[in-house]
């Protein structure tokens, strides 16, 4: 099984892994016993990870000093893989891609089309859980791109559940024909192949042009499933005129707005303790102020008795060289004010968020960017075929009348 | 036929009426399903169509031929006053795209809408200022309740569309309405007075709208589609998974795995295909609550081999191999034949429950790590998660799911400060749906509220503690946000 699908338990040679730096940092890499992978803060030898269970975080000593520097190793998902790629690709986003296929009803019994390919991100969660998924790319360098990714992750040779076309679908359609440039393996008698879809992802500039290809390959016994992904509230409009038009019905419009929330603390400061806070300055302030009038006063003194020494400086030249001395003393000797203020919120220190010395009450923000709007997502389902086969009806009806009802309780 | 595709015997399918309620049936061949107010039908009459299909029942019947259906509603009230209600015949009814095909790519967009109006040749105003909205509807309206009832009774020669047309020629007012209005007004009378139904296929979000129309948001813990399609992703719910669940929601999101996992999976299926994937439901109950299954698809049979149930006491407090096998002594096939039927019986009880017990110890043993958590339960999570996360192998998503966010708050926190657990993160995902008609594309006006939050984290394995050099706190490999300083910080504790 490919990497994607199997759920592996350690980490071997030649496996495809994520290392997982930090949250806006997850890169892939191909365990080989002979590399490192290399991090600004030093390399980590691949064969430290090799026969540790994913998930394992892995420690190296940093470069010339003894801190250390962590990673954690992780077999690669669909979600995980989409963390992974960087922003500035056009990639849809878990929380719209989750919806699209849980309101496509998508699982194993679901054949898929996809265009464009795109990252290929989306491609690896509905490879994860249908049946087949058949996407298609109009550019040519995406195209070799991605189907080499695939082949790499083994979503097209190992799963066999992915095929990827080189195809401007709103030029040419869907059917894939030996010939075309494609990952599908035709067999010796087979002409094309029969995609048999039963949900459409669509994210293309203009999806009208590309709907009125989709009755050739879509199943027709059923009910199919389609949703065209548009940025642009024009092109929704248009999007809805073209499903009309090829008998699409129960059209809905949606748009999936999801958040994240960064986990964070706030300190509990009460007014009580503020106000404590102040009566203790104050009353400092007050000590201060009343000792600095007693200083000032002995001072005061200090200078009469001065002036009246002077008067008999002549007579009492040695006492006063000796009665300085002593007054210096009396102010080295004030009362010492204790220093240990009331401080209850670490006001002056650098407090770091959840200080165990202090009180938090947890809270939450929205993180600092949001997506505000990704896509807007157009549903719209169809049935081809909508008669039914009155023999075979017959035949059921006497055979499930016939046999004792086992059905349930 | 094929029963995930067509409408097939002894099938549980989803109801949608001309109110936009459901009603989920199962189709017991010969029997008929009554829809209230809009008339009743005979099963066999939809079987073999495509899911999907949107039928209209026709009352058009020969004299002596009418049945009346039951209706589980009358049921309950005295029997003089139930109603009868008679059975029509259901017809297909294909679907015409909304709008008129020919209708010219250069006319106003406000017209696309108009023209269904059009159609039905009324005359319209341009706006609904002469409208006489404090006027009584009495005077409006010629028709009396009366003689509307009275019209719906004659089912045999009245279709919905001839009450409908009698209505508005009735309406002093109507040609005063804007198109858009008068589109709205019909849609209206339509939703009271036709006879159309659609029958879906029974999916998880049918199942949960089905819900939610009943009034049940509380005890599906307020989950929405969107939060679900969430947990489904994030919790990597594949085919060949064993998961561990906790599932205060009657079933609900064990249906959803099911589907995502499974599929719809006939008896043939079941023979043929190889089915690996394990849900493994941990309750707080002596028995587990998967009330919800009953609407499924899904044999008894599959359902018991696919889900397996255990208690918390049962899960962390599992009794040993020697405890169940000292308590009981399986008999051989001579031994057995020996017994009466009463001890045979007692003999069939004891063995259940051997196995039963024999399932606990295989399912809580040392080594048996699971491939994701997802948790929607109202027990304390910053005590449960890090109960069960041991269980759990490592790089397998831990997914749970709250109602209030607060709780998911503290179990981030939590998991912060534990080095088991890789980037807890809290997410919030809203779905806002449109009025999605051309020209007139809006957000709807009201949309339900809530939806819960989600809580998301990996399941790690710390690197085993390093001898002690002396470790400057701090900076590291990470370049990142505050949580993740913090949470490195803590690892250069150890």
């Amino acid at each position: 099984m490919s990497y994607f699908g199997e759920f592996k338990d350690l980490i071997q040679e030649g496996d495809l892994a994520l290392v997982w730096i930090s949250r806006d940092n997850i890169k892939p890499i191909t365990v080989d016993s002979k590399e490192f992978f290399n991090t600004r803060y030093g390399s980590f030898p691949h064969r430290d990870m090799i026969g540790k269970p994913y998930g394992s975080q892995i420690a190296i000593r940093t470069k010339g000093s003894n801190k250390f520097a962590f990673i954690h190793v992780l077999q690669p998902t669909p979600e995980l893989w989409t963390l992974s790629l960087p922003h500035r690709t056009q990639i849809v986003y878990t929380p719209d891609s989750s919806y699209i296929m849980e309101r496509l009803n998508c699982g194993p019994n679901s054949n898929v089309i996809e265009a464009g390919t795109g990252s290929g991100s989306f491609s690896h969660a509905f490879a994860r859980n249908v049946k087949h998924l058949y996407s298609f790319e109009f550019h040519e360098a995406r195209y070799n791109q991605a189907k080499e990714e695939f082949e790499k992750h083994g979503l097209i040779n190992i799963e066999n559940n992915v095929t990827i076309t080189h195809r401007d679908v709103c030029e040419s359609g869907f059917t894939i024909k030996k010939g075309d440039v494609t990952s599908n393996q035709f067999k010796d008698d087979e002409e094309y192949v029969n995609l048999e879809a039963n949900a459409i992802f669509l994210d293309l500039p203009a999806p009208w042009e590309a709907l009125p290809h989709l009755d050739t390959v879509i199943s027709k016994d059923e009910s199919v499933g389609l949703c065209c992904f548009s940025p642009c509230i024009e092109q929704v409009d248009k999007t809805i005129e073209a499903m009309e038009k090829n008998g699409w019905i129960n059209i809905q419009m949606v748009e999936i707005q999801s958040k994240q929330y960064e986990s964070r603390r706030q300190m509990i400061r009460t007014l009580d303790d503020a106000l404590e806070r102040l009566r203790d300055i104050k009353s400092h302030k007050l000590e201060g102020v009343a000792r600095r009038k007693r200083e000032f006063e002995n001072m005061i003194n200090e200078e009469k008795k001065l002036d009246t020494n002077a008067n008999k400086i002549d007579k009492k030249d040695i006492s006063t060289q000796t009665e300085k001395p002593t007054s210096k003393k009396a102010q080295n000797n004030r009362p010492i004010i204790a220093k240990t203020k009331f401080n209850p919120f670490g006001k002056g220190s650098r407090v770091r968020e959840g200080d165990t010395n202090f009180q938090w009450k947890q809270v939450s923000k929205v993180e600092t960017e949001i997506k505000s709007h990704t896509s807007y997502l157009t549903f719209a389902f169809k049935t081809i075929t909508n008669t039914r086969d009155e023999e075979l009806f017959q035949k059921e009806l006497e055979f499930t009348t016939s046999k004792p009802s086992s059905h349930k309780k | 036929m094929d029963s995930s595709k067509v409408i097939s015997f002894n099938q549980h399918v989803v109801l949608e009426l001309p109110s936009g309620n459901l009603k989920i049936a199962e189709l017991r061949p010969n029997n008929s399903i009554s829809l209230g107010k809009f008339g009743a039908f005979y099963i066999n009459d939809i079987i073999g169509y495509p899911l999907g299909s949107r039928f209209e029942i026709n009352y058009e019947v020969k004299e002596g031929e009418e049945g009346f259906a039951e209706d589980s509603k009358e049921k309950k009230k005295p029997k003089h006053m139930q109603k009868k209600i008679p059975i029509g015949k259901a017809k297909l009814m294909i679907e015409t795209p909304a709008i008129n095909e020919t209708s010219d790519d250069n006319e106003d967009r406000s017209d696309s809408i108009g023209t269904i109006a059009d159609e039905l040749e009324y005359e319209n105003s341009l706006n609904n200022k002469n409208l006489n909205i404090k006027g009584n509807p009495s005077e409006i309206q010629e028709l009396s309740m009366a003689e509307i009832e009275e019209m719906k009774k004659q089912y045999a020669n009245t279709n919905s569309q001839d009450i409908i047309n009698k209505i508005i020629q009735s309406h002093k007012e109507f040609n005063l309405k804007t198109k858009y209005s008068q589109l709205k007004y019909l849609n209206r009378k339509k939703s009271k007075f036709s006879k159309e139904f659609i029958v879906h296929k029974m999916t998880g979000r049918l199942l949960l709208n089905y819900l939610i129309d009943k009034g049940d948001i509380q005890r599906i813990m307020d989950m929405s589609e969107e939060s679900i399609g969430m947990i489904l992703n994030y919790g990597n719910v594949k085919s060949n998974g064993k998961y561990l669940v906790i599932d205060e929601t009657g079933g609900l999101l064990v249906y959803f795995m099911m589907e995502r996992m499974f599929g719809h999976v006939t008896e043939n299926d079941m023979e043929n295909k190889k089915f690996e994937g394990e849900i493994i439901v941990i309750h707080e109950n002596e028995h587990v609550n998967l009330d919800l299954l009953k609407f499924s698809n899904y044999s008894e049979k599959f359902i018991k081999k696919h889900i397996k149930s255990i208690s918390i006491l049962d899960f962390f407090e599992p009794p040993t191999e020697e405890e169940i096998n000292n308590g009981f002594t399986k008999l051989t096939r001579e031994e057995l034949s020996k017994l009466s039927n009463g001890e045979r019986n007692v003999y069939q009880r004891r063995i259940k429950g051997y196995y039963k017990q024999c399932q606990i110890v295989e399912l809580t043993k040392n080594d048996r790590k699971y491939d994701g958590l997802i948790v929607a339960s109202t027990l304390q999570l910053t005590q449960l998660i890090p109960r069960l996360g041991p269980k759990i192998h490592g790089s397998r998503s831990i997914i749970c799911y709250s109602q209030f966010k607060e709780i998911l708050l503290e179990l981030s926190h939590e998991l912060y400060s534990d080095l088991n657990y890789l980037a807890p993160t809290l997410m919030e995902t809203r779905c806002r749906p449109y009025q999605s008609v051309r020209g007139k594309l809006h957000p709807l006006m009201t949309m339900r509220g809530g939806g819960g939050y989600l809580m998301w984290s990996l399941k790690v394995e710390p690197a085993p503690p390093i001898p002690s050099i002396e470790i400057e706190p701090k900076e590291d490999i990470s370049e990142t946000k505050n949580e993740e300083t913090e949470a490195e910080t803590k690892k250069q504790k150890i």
